[in-house]
């Protein structure tokens, strides 16, 4: 299966965007943001505290609806699926 | 009733879209939080544009490091308020318009007043806090909230209407940690721009708003992009029982 993942603002500076993956049956939304953010370790950090959890206000969407960061651990990912991950920017 | 001054001052947009819209802009007060990088292109375009009333809040000194961005201020006025400049410059582009501009620190004791009988508040700021309260507000009053942000070669902006649209709190609940955030000039000028497109829209009742969608920009390849946003049926500011009142931004 085929799910493309959209990284916005920071984390796209940090991790790049419009990123295919091919994750096998089962992953969840957690396990495959989290694989991909490996690949750069400030953009780890920037999207999973210490404990590997999501940082509180990071927002993440499944095709264009929400998915709370909470569920994303057993929220199981399906082909053609767009994840979106993106911090709320700030400055003014 | 335009006089003839106006007709001629505003001819070029009443071309697009009629005396009668250009009539509303000048019968409109807008709300604009933020004398910084974005207020600057948001109170410079709706002042030229006729917007008869402008309120810009803002409690700070103009500062060298501020000069990449905010264009409302300039080296000679490094020291000032930020609202005395303001007020100054909006004045020099449009003096047939009234500027309140106002030296203040917006807080949950003064914001009601702050905005007052505004027909919209532009989010001009850098934090979050400051954002929740105003929007609050926004929905208490049924006004729309002009959303914005900007950080480095990224911005986003969206049009929050009460009752039809996600508000700030149900896409963003949680604010993310306040730091120095880079930014080019450049990316508030187009997030300025985009909120002051949408301010002018909503009151001539032009064009489609950004209504239920996050325009964000990266400006690192020029792509615009949109994310559909919904409301969150248990959002604590606008959702079916929403808290009674915002506590104090701080404990954010």
């Amino acid at each position: 299966m085929s799910v493309k993942i959209r990284f916005f603002a920071r984390f796209r500076e940090l991790l790049g965007t419009d990123i295919m993956t091919e994750p096998q049956a089962g992953t969840s939304l957690a396990l495959l943001v989290a694989e991909i953010a490996r690949k750069n370790r400030d953009g780890y950090e920037a999207i999973f505290d210490e404990r590997g959890s999501f940082r509180e206000f990071v927002i993440l969407m499944r095709n264009g609806k929400r998915i709370e960061t909470a569920d994303a651990g057993t929220t199981l990912v399906a082909d053609g699926d767009e994840i979106a991950v993106f911090p709320p920017v700030a400055g003014g | 009733m335009l006089s003839e001054r106006e007709c001629e001052r505003y001819k070029r947009q009443i071309l697009l879209f009629g005396d009668e819209a250009q009539e509303r802009l000048k019968k409109a007060h807008i709300f604009i939080a933020g004398a910084g990088g974005l207020g600057s292109p948001v109170a410079t375009y709706l002042a030229v544009a006729g917007v008869g009333t402008i309120t810009i809040v803002d409690m700070d000194t103009v500062d060298l490091s501020n000069l990449n961005r905010q264009i409302l201020h300039s080296d000679r006025d490094i020291g000032k308020k930020k609202t005395v400049s303001a007020l100054e410059k909006l004045r020099e582009y449009n003096a047939d318009i009234t500027v309140n501009a106002i030296d203040a620190t917006i807080t949950a004791g003064n914001v009601r007043e702050l905005v007052g009988t505004a027909d919209g508040i532009v989010d001009a700021l850098d934090n979050y806090p400051v954002r929740y309260l105003l929007n609050r507000v926004a929905l208490e009053k049924k006004i729309p909230f002009f959303h914005g942000a900007i950080r480095g070669f990224y911005g986003q902006a969206t049009t929050i209407i009460p009752d039809k649209t996600a508000c700030l709190e149900c896409v963003f609940p949680k604010a993310p940690p306040s730091e120095v955030f880079p930014v080019l000039g450049a990316t508030a000028g187009v997030i300025g721009s985009v909120q002051a497109n949408e301010v002018v829209k909503y009151l001539t009742g032009k064009g489609t708003l950004l209504a239920g969608r996050l325009f964000t920009w990266d400006g690192t390849c020029a792509a615009a992009e949109e994310i559909v946003i919904e409301k969150n049926p248990a959002c604590p500011a606008c959702g079916k029982t929403p808290a009674k009142d915002h506590q104090s931004g701080k404990k954010r």
